[in-house]
C-alpha cells in the first residue's frame, strides 16, 4: 500500500467519525427542538442561551435537554458494553440484556423498593413516596453483582465464551422471574413506576441522573484505549491469544468489569434498553468495514444516536401516554437480530 | 425397534413402574399435607372428616373449594407444562428446549394480556385458542430463526430469548397502557394458582390431558426422533408431518395452563431433565415419569407459595425459579455436559 493511498484512507476514516459526531449533534439538537409540546425554534434558543420565558427555559433546561443528555450516556454505555462482551466471549449475539446484568439489576431493584415499603410500613403498601433516588446506585449494584456470579461460576469451571453466554441467559431468566414474581406478589398500586423502568424509560429523567452516570461514562472510556491491544488479542482463541502473551485471564476479567460497569449503571438509570447493546456494535462494524480502529468510535457515536432517536420516535408517536424507548427499541431491534441469528445459524 | 422393546427385561419396566407409583404417591401425600396447611391450619382429623363428609361447614369449604382444587389445579399445570418440555427437548435434542425459551410462553402470554385490556369483550373462552396460536406462532418464530434448533444450542436459546424479550417488552408496554388491571394481570404473569378452583381446573385438564395422551399415543415417534433424524427417516418416518405434529402437541399444554396459572417458570425445562437422571428406560415411561414429577414439583411449590407468607402469596413462579433455576444452571456449566447434553 503507498503512502498517499494509506494518507487518503486516513482521511476518509477522519471525515467518516467527523460525519457521524456531527449526525450525533444533529440527532441531539432534533431532541431538544422537537417535542410533545410545540415550542417554536427561535424560543428554545433564547431558552438555551439563557433567556425567553420562565415556561420554555423550564421545559428545555429542565425536562428535555437532561433527558436528551441521560439518553446519550446511557446508549453510549449498552452499546460500547455490547462491543466488550460481543468481542471477549467471542459470541456475536451478547448483549447486557442476554447476559444477565439488566435482570439482576431490575431483581435488585424491585427487592429493594419491596422491601423498604414492607420495612416502612408493613400494613398499606402503597401511598407514600418511594425511594426512587435510590434506584440507580440500587440498580448499579444488582447488575454488577449478576455479572460476577456469572464471572465466578465462568471461572470457577473456566468455562469457554459459549458456557459463559449460556450462563448468563440461564442466570438472566432465573432473576426475571425472581423479580417478577416479587413485583406482582407485592401487588401495590405504585406498580406502574416499575413497569415503566422495566421497559426501560427516559421518561423524567433529570440532571441528577445525568451527574450519576457521567462518572462511569468518563472512567470506561478514559479505560478503553488503554485495553486497545488486549481487546484486540480477546478476539482469538485463549490459547492464541496467550501466544501472542496475553495474560488472557486477567485482560479478559477487566473487559467483563468495564462491561458490566457500563451496562449496570446505565440499566439502573434507564432500566434495561434492550438491544442496543446488540445491534450497535455490528452496525458500527458493518459501516466501518476493514477499518478495526474505527469501530469504537462508531460504536460510542451510533449508540448515542440510536437511543435519541429512539427516544424520540417514542415521545412523538405516543404524545402524552410516551412509548417507552425500551419498546422502540425492542420493535426496531428484532428484525436486525434475527437477520443477524439466521446468518450465523 | 418392536423386538428391541420386548427383549427388554421386565425388570427395567417394574423399576420405572415404582419410580412413577412413589411419586404419585408422594405427590398424593404433599397434596393432602397441603389441605392442613394455610392461614387457618387444620388438623389431620378435621381434614379427613372434610373431605369425606363434607358438611358445608368452613372447614369443608376450606378442604373443598379452596386448598383440594388448587392443589389439583397446580398438580396437572405443572404436569403439563413438564411434559410440553419433555416434547421440545426431545423433538430439538436439545437440553435448554422448554417453554420459556423457545417463546411458546412469551408468544402465549403476549396476546392473552392484549386481549385482556383491549379487547375485554372477549369471552375468556376463547383464550386457550388465542394462547395456542400464539405460543405457536412463538415456538415457530424461535425455530425459524434458529433453523430448526438442530444446530448449535445456543442460537437456540438466543433466538428464544431474543422472541420472548421482544413479546415480554410488548407485553409490558400494554400492561403500562392498561391502567388499573396492572396488579391482577401481573400476578397472572409470574404464575399463580391463587384462587383457582374447580371451575379453572376442569377448563385446562382437557388441553393437559390431550397433550399427555398424544404423547404417549406417539412415543413410538418419539423413540426414534431421539435418535437422530436419519435414524428416524430410515425407519419410515414421515419426518416433516411427525416433528410438526411433535410441536403441536408440546404447545397445547401451554395453551391450556397458560391462561389459567400463567407462565410458571422452569417446571418445563427442569422436569425432564431430573426425569432423565433417574432413568425411565422408554420414551413411554419418561412421559408417566415427568407428568408425576411436573405434578409433584408444582404442587409442592404452591402450597409453599401460598403458606409461607401467610395471609400473602408469593407468586408460584418465585419458588418454582428457585427450584428449576439451580437445577437449569447447573446443567449448563456442567463440564461433561458436553457428552449429555450435546453442547
Amino acid at each position: 500500500m503507498t503512502a498517499a493511498t494509506q494518507a487518503s484512507q486516513r482521511a476518509a476514516s477522519g471525515w467518516l467519525v467527523l460525519a457521524f459526531a456531527g449526525m450525533a449533534v444533529l440527532s441531539l439538537a432534533l431532541a431538544t427542538f422537537l417535542g410533545v409540546v410545540d415550542l417554536p425554534p427561535s424560543d428554545v434558543i433564547a431558552a438555551l442561551a439563557g433567556h425567553g420565558s420562565s415556561e420554555a427555559r423550564s421545559i428545555i433546561l429542565d425536562i428535555r435537554l437532561p433527558r436528551v443528555v441521560t439518553g446519550i450516556l446511557a446508549g453510549i454505555h449498552f452499546a460500547v458494553a455490547g462491543l466488550l462482551l460481543q468481542t471477549i466471549t467471542r459470541n456475536p449475539l451478547a448483549d447486557p440484556s442476554l447476559m444477565g446484568i439488566s435482570q439482576g439489576a431490575m431483581l435488585a431493584v424491585s427487592g429493594f423498593l419491596v422491601f423498604t415499603v414492607y420495612v416502612h410500613d408493613p400494613g398499606s403498601n402503597t401511598l407514600q413516596a418511594l425511594p426512587l433516588g435510590w434506584l440507580p446506585v440500587i440498580g448499579t449494584i444488582g447488575g454488577m453483582l449478576a455479572g460476577g456470579f456469572i464471572y465466578a461460576i465462568a471461572f470457577r469451571r473456566d468455562l469457554g465464551p459459549l458456557r459463559i453466554t449460556l450462563c448468563g441467559i440461564a442466570v438472566g431468566a432465573v432473576l426475571h422471574a425472581i423479580g417478577i414474581g416479587m413485583i406482582a406478589g407485592w401487588g401495590s398500586a405504585r406498580i406502574e413506576v416499575l413497569l415503566e423502568w422495566f421497559s426501560g424509560s427516559l421518561y423524567a429523567r433529570n440532571w441528577q441522573h445525568v451527574v450519576f452516570l457521567l462518572p462511569f461514562t468518563v472512567a470506561g472510556l478514559a479505560i478503553l484505549p488503554l485495553v486497545r491491544r488486549p481487546l484486540a488479542l480477546l478476539r482469538f482463541e485463549a490459547t492464541v491469544a496467550r501466544s501472542f502473551g496475553l495474560s488472557y485471564r486477567r485482560q479478559f476479567s477487566l473487559a467483563l468489569l468495564i462491561a458490566c460497569v457500563l451496562a449496570a449503571s446505565a440499566v439502573g438509570v434507564v432500566g434495561p434498553v434492550v438491544f442496543v447493546g446488540l445491534i450497535v456494535p455490528h452496525l458500527a462494524r458493518f459501516i466501518a468495514g476493514r477499518r478495526f480502529d474505527l469501530v469504537l468510535p462508531l460504536t460510542i457515536a451510533l449508540g448515542a444516536i440510536s437511543v435519541t432517536l429512539g427516544d424520540l420516535v417514542g415521545r412523538l408517536l405516543g404524545q402524552a401516554e410516551e412509548i417507552p424507548i425500551g419498546v422502540i427499541t425492542a420493535v426496531c431491534g428484532v428484525p436486525v437480530l434475527v437477520a443477524l441469528l439466521r446468518r450465523t445459524a | 425397534m418392536t423386538s428391541g422393546r420386548t427383549a427388554r427385561p421386565p425388570a427395567h419396566h417394574l423399576r420405572a413402574l415404582t419410580v412413577t407409583a412413589a411419586i404419585t404417591v408422594i405427590s398424593l401425600l404433599v397434596i393432602a399435607g397441603g389441605l392442613t396447611i394455610g392461614t387457618r391450619p387444620l388438623a389431620p382429623q378435621a381434614v379427613m372428616s372434610a373431605l369425606f363428609t363434607p358438611d358445608g361447614k368452613i372447614d369443608s369449604i376450606l378442604v373443598w373449594t379452596l386448598r383440594l382444587p388448587r392443589s389439583l389445579a397446580a398438580f396437572v399445570g405443572g404436569a403439563g407444562l413438564a411434559v410440553s418440555g419433555y416434547l421440545m427437548q426431545t423433538l430439538t435434542r436439545n437440553p435448554l428446549a422448554g417453554p420459556e425459551l423457545t417463546g411458546v410462553s412469551a408468544g402465549a402470554v403476549a396476546p392473552i394480556v392484549f386481549c385482556f385490556v383491549f379487547l375485554p369483550w372477549l369471552s375468556s373462552a376463547l383464550y386457550p385458542f388465542i394462547g395456542m396460536a400464539g405460543g405457536l406462532a412463538g415456538a415457530s418464530a424461535t425455530f425459524w430463526i434458529a433453523r430448526g434448533g438442530r444446530g448449535r444450542p445456543l442460537h437456540l436459546a438466543l433466538g428464544g430469548i431474543s422472541v420472548s424479550l421482544f413479546l415480554g417488552a410488548i407485553t409490558t408496554y400494554v400492561l403500562l397502557l392498561s391502567g388499573p388491571q396492572v396488579p391482577s394481570l401481573l400476578f397472572w404473569l409470574s404464575g399463580g394458582f391463587q384462587g383457582r378452583s374447580w371451575p379453572q381446573l376442569a377448563y385446562m385438564a382437557p388441553w393437559v390431558i390431550v397433550g399427555v395422551a398424544g404423547a404417549l399415543a406417539c412415543h413410538r415417534v418419539l423413540d426414534l426422533l431421539a435418535l437422530s433424524e436419519q435414524a428416524a427417516a430410515g425407519m419410515g418416518l414421515r419426518l416433516a408431518f411427525w416433528k410438526s405434529a411433535v410441536l403441536f402437541l408440546s404447545v397445547l399444554p401451554v395453551a391450556g395452563v397458560a391462561p389459567v396459572a400463567g407462565p410458571v417458570a422452569f417446571v418445563g425445562l427442569a422436569t425432564p431433565h431430573i426425569v432423565r437422571l433417574l432413568r425411565p428406560g422408554s420414551p413411554a415411561w419418561s412421559i408417566a415419569l415427568t407428568v408425576a414429577l411436573g405434578g409433584l414439583m408444582t404442587a409442592s411449590a404452591d402450597i409453599i407459595a401460598r403458606s409461607v407468607a401467610a395471609p400473602k402469596e408469593i407468586p408460584v413462579g418465585i419458588i418454582t425459579a428457585l427450584i428449576g433455576g439451580p437445577v437449569f444452571i447447573y446443567l449448563v456449566q456442567r463440564r461433561d455436559g458436553a457428552r449429555a447434553g450435546g453442547l
